[in-house]
């Protein structure tokens, strides 16, 4: 522990707070060099002068009264201080896995500095946790105890887990967080966030002992324990010692005032918010419990995360995890990213790698001592059209909302042909819905309305009273204009043109034309949501992989951005708008508010089923293909990295449940 | 002389105003602010934000206001010396932009030289071997430079220098000595990498300058005042430097209002194909993503050298060329 981490620790708070204005005044100082240059001349300066050398002599003696006061205290606090907690989580290496040996450095690259977040993604050290086979584990906590059809939530905190600054991570580190920032109106004017909300209503919190806390519900709370384990998480805990400095509650108004002041915050909560971003990481001074921390104060071109030393995790033979050393993130521009991977600046690298760079990066396999493995992507479908049920346009809406319409359009895409061009063949044609490894999956969900059949297509329109063209083949809506779709795209991906380009020459067989209007992604959301848009084309499902206990929200209206429904998605999460009048879309709503409160498992994977069944059948949303390949490229000398696995955020953190903390690197250098 | 100046100071205070409005409503002129360009970069790489927090996040960083208002706040912090808050960076501007100065004017310092040192010596032996097979390739190989575009340039010395020296791609440093304290390794490091971005960003402008400079210099070369000069026996050198060279510099001295800013600015694209850790990438993403205030000042900044440095050209060519006077203002 250094001087500065321990001058952190609550007991000795009132010492920082000396040196802490001692260098706030010798700092002033040097700003005024003209104002002591008139001083020298003036008659008075013997005054002055010895002012402003005088002080800065009486500070420095402060300064090192304290240091010394500190050091001895850190070497006292030191010599009985453990590194572990007392019950520290032993990881069983999986099947692919050997134990390592600690040490080295690990090299990544990213386009952006706040890109640094990625650290507590790919650290994915959570209260509870995703396994590789997508089941939730106690990590941090010791244990978690569900009670009551899940409205109670006991969470056991580990004798003895330390924050990366040493001091004990503990119940009061929860309280902290419920009483003095998700409940106080400078801080969270909204209330606590919407996880911790069972219809309006926030848990009632009970501090039981130092090492537990209970949250209580009056009804279950499905969505509490995934988002503690997400990608990004909810963190329901704080550093109690360390923020309690920057709160209005706990720090005299003079000191903080002058913190603020320092820090150039607008008032306490704007620095409070500042100091304390566990998630984006960008205040090096924060303890957190990953297992690397970040040591480099943005904004940099390098950042460099060290190991966790109060980490929580060992590895069978009881070395603490994790085991390479330090972490260092390098900041390049996105285009230069592959060509540098290639040459063989990054030890671990997937982000800003695509399929496209895939040959290229083989190519310098030999000659910089690396290889590439092809990861899976868990999105529903990597290109899918949204046709909008909301649109204002009253013909289009009125087609887009009926379903042969959509089965139609569907129909008539040659998904074996994209595949082709632009996947080499490798992708998964079929509907946008969950993949094959997802225990909810069925391949009926897959091939519903999903195969090469303009004939049936054209059929189901002229079914519609479709039947008029025009001289050149398009079909004419009721109302005597041609059918011209114009597909809304962010702008942002050749693939989505290149595919979309083929689905031209595939609409043009049953008479309908396709355009797409490239924009800002900031320009198409707004056309959709205000329903201009009469078709999207973006990505699919998010997770693709769900397990019965996820929310099954993105196959039912609930948020805006939801590109088919964004209206009714606002409805259900607003309460502004108009709530849909389908009967379909109102079951799919009423599915999801049943798994809210679904007492079992079973009854949740029907319900699941039931929602991806009407999903599918429907066509809310048209896919193309899925199971696109994600190139990593991983240093030969890096072991433990899976050969195959998936590379998605939600659920998995990308490298997060693969735990980055199990690599390791056979030699020191780590190139 | 006193009078001019002060009079050309004062009206740079009206100018400024109209370009910071200008500034600040072209910057907010795409739909959206940064919170919502923030949400959908998000949206992309599958997070998701929760509403409140937003609102909250504009209630705190005054994005709620109105534009005439946050125009005000703005415009009065730059008077106060406040440069505005990044929200990208969660930093003050003044903060966020710190050390990049430095590589930046590095950088654009060196490129200038560079032009200079080899656009003059060929500019002035092309306008004096006119026709002759120097000045063919001379000028063949300063089209080509003029020709070839920049990025593309850029990205060909990037994978020559690795493959046959080794130098890292991009950057301009090995990783090792970013964040560190100035030694003489970093140095050596530094030059190692910036001879690239030197060169890339130079050749279009030398091109440029030689064509204009041999222009020029064969506009005065066969003047009468030449012609009586080397009458009366001057050297063909001194007659070269002291007077044709001096009168066609006019260009070159009116460039110093361009030069100043683009010290600063210097050659966005070539940085960011780079991966420079110069300004001009951060002002393209703080463009791209809406962070008004940190794109607002360095425009602001940009602004107000520019209008320092044609102050000074003015001034500059005044003192160089005796044909040019002041007559600022109303005189007659």
């Amino acid at each position: 522990m250094s001087i500065k981490e321990l001058a952190r620790n609550n007991s000795l708070f009132w010492l920082q707070s000396i040196p802490l204005g001692c260098v706030a005044k010798t700092r002033r100082r040097p700003t005024m060099p003209s104002f002591l240059r008139l001083a020298k001349r003036a008659p008075w300066n013997k005054n002055l002068e010895s002012y402003f050398v005088h002080v800065p002599k009486l500070n420095t003696f402060l300064v090192v009264l304290a240091l010394v006061v500190l050091l001895l205290g850190g070497i006292s606090v030191q010599a009985v201080m453990a590194d572990l907690p007392e019950e520290p989580l032993v990881t069983k290496m999986a099947p692919d896995q050997t134990i390592g040996k600690r040490g080295g450095t690990l090299y990544t690259l990213m386009a952006k500095s706040k890109d640094i977040r990625m650290m507590t993604v790919f650290g994915y050290a959570r209260l509870v946790g995703f396994t590789r086979n997508f089941e939730l584990k106690p990590d941090l906590l010791k244990d978690i105890i569900v009670e009551e059809g899940g409205r109670s939530f006991t969470l056991v905190i580990r004798k003895g887990h330390r924050w990366s600054d040493g001091h004990l991570f503990t119940a009061e580190d929860f309280r902290y967080y419920w009483e003095d920032i998700a409940n106080n109106k400078k801080l969270s004017p909204f209330g606590p966030p919407p996880q911790l909300m069972v219809k309006g209503k926030s848990p009632t919190f009970t501090l039981i002992d130092e090492h537990t806390v209970r949250y209580r519900w009056d009804e279950p709370n499905p969505y509490f324990l995934p988002a503690l384990a997400g990608a990004r998480p909810l963190f329901i805990y704080v550093p109690a010692h360390y923020l309690k400095q920057f709160h209005a509650s706990y720090t005299q108004a003079e000191t903080l005032a002058l913190l603020v002041d320092k820090h150039s915050k607008r008032n306490w909560a704007g620095l409070h918010h500042s100091r304390a971003r566990q998630y984006k990481l960008t205040n090096p001074k924060l303890p957190v419990l990953q297992p690397w921390v970040n040591t480099t104060k943005p904004p940099s071109e390098r950042f460099v995360f060290k190991r966790n030393p109060h980490y929580h995790r060992v590895d069978e033979k009881g070395q603490q995890l994790p085991y390479i050393d330090q972490v260092v993130i390098n900041i390049a521009s996105s285009s230069l990213i592959p060509a540098k991977a290639r040459a063989g600046d990054a030890t671990l690298q997937a982000r800003y790698i695509r399929l496209d760079n895939y040959t290229f990066l083989k190519a310098g396999e030999k000659q910089s001592n690396y290889k590439v493995f092809l990861w899976k992507n868990a999105r529903g479908s990597q290109v899918a059209l949204y046709p909008n049920l909301n649109a204002n346009d009253p013909e289009w809406r009125k087609l887009m909302q009926s379903a042969p319409f959509r089965r139609a359009l569907s129909l008539a895409i040659n998904r074996r042909e994209i595949n082709q061009v632009v996947y080499y063949g490798l992708a998964i044609e079929g509907g946008n819905t969950v993949l094959p490894a997802s225990p909810l999956y069925d391949k009926k969900f897959t091939k519903s309305w999903c195969q090469y059949d303009p004939k049936l297509a054209n059929q189901l329109l002229d079914e519609l009273g479709l039947t008029k063209r025009n001289n050149l083949g398009i079909r004419l809506l009721p109302d005597g204009r041609p059918m011209e779709i114009i597909v809304q795209s962010p702008g942002e991906s050749t693939e989505q043109t290149d595919i979309l380009e083929l689905i031209r020459d595939h609409w043009q067989g049953i008479g309908i034309k396709l355009l797409t209007r490239p924009s800002q992604r900031e320009v198409f959301r707004n056309r959709v949501f205000s329903g201009d848009a009469i078709m999207a084309v973006w990505e699919g499902l998010d997770n693709a992989l769900p397990t019965a206990e996820m929310n099954p929200k993105q196959l039912a209206p609930s948020v805006q951005e939801q590109y088919q429904w964004s209206q009714w998605g606002k409805y259900y999460e607003t309460g502004q708008g108009k709530p849909p009048q389908l009967p379909e879309v109102l079951e799919l709503v009423k599915l999801h508010r049943n798994w809210m409160h679904a007492p079992n498992i079973q009854q949740k994977s029907d319900i699941w089923r039931q929602m991806l069944s009407i999903y599918a059948d429907q066509v809310y949303t048209i896919g193309t293909v899925t199971g696109i390949l994600q190139p990593i490229v991983v240093s030969n000398n890096l072991m433990n990295v899976p050969k195959e696995g998936w590379f998605s955020w939600e659920p998995g953190a990308y490298f997060g449940v693969y735990r980055m903390d199990t690599f390791w690197l056979k030699t020191k250098a780590g190139e | 002389m006193f009078n001019y100046i002060a009079h050309r100071i004062l009206m740079m205070i009206p100018t400024l105003i109209v370009i910071s409005i200008i500034v600040f409503t072209i910057i907010q002129l795409p739909p959206g602010d940064f919170l919502e360009s923030y949400m959908a970069e998000l949206q992309s790489q599958g997070e998701s934000i929760d509403k409140q927090k937003i609102a909250y996040l504009r209630q705190e960083y005054g994005l709620d206001k109105s534009m005439p208002e946050q125009y005000w706040t703005w415009v009065t912090g730059l008077l106060e010396g406040d440069l505005g808050y990044s929200f990208e960076y969660n930093l003050p501007v003044r903060e966020v932009v710190g050390d990049r100065m430095y590589l930046t004017i590095m950088v654009s310092m060196l490129t200038i030289i560079f032009t200079w040192i080899i656009a003059f010596p060929i500019g002035m032996y092309s306008a004096t071997h006119q026709y002759s097979w120097g000045d063919y390739g001379l000028t063949l190989i300063g089209f080509i430079g003029l020709a070839t575009p920049n990025f593309l340039l850029a990205l060909v010395l990037l994978y020559l220098a690795n493959v046959y020296f080794g130098v890292s791609i991009g950057g301009l440093m090995d990783e090792q000595y970013v964040n560190q304290p100035w030694t003489w390794e970093k140095f050596k490091s530094i030059l190692e990498h910036l001879w690239i971005p030197v060169i890339v960003i130079g050749t279009s402008g030398t091109a440029g300058m030689i064509r204009r400079l041999r222009a020029n210099l064969l506009d005065e070369l066969n003047k009468p005042y030449v012609v009586t000069g080397r009458a009366k026996g001057l050297g063909e050198k001194k007659l070269l430097v002291k007077y044709p060279l001096r009168v066609s510099l006019n260009f070159f001295i009116a460039d110093i209002g361009s030069m100043l800013p683009s010290i600063i600015s210097g050659a966005e694209i070539v940085a960011l194909v780079l991966s420079l850790p110069t300004t001009g990438p951060m002002l393209l993403g703080a463009l791209q993503s809406q962070d008004m205030y940190l794109a607002g000042s360095f425009l602001m900044f940009l602004a107000v050298l520019t209008v320092i440095g044609v102050l000074v050209s003015d001034l500059a060519l005044a003192a160089l060329d005796p044909r040019i006077r002041l007559t600022g203002g109303a005189t007659k």
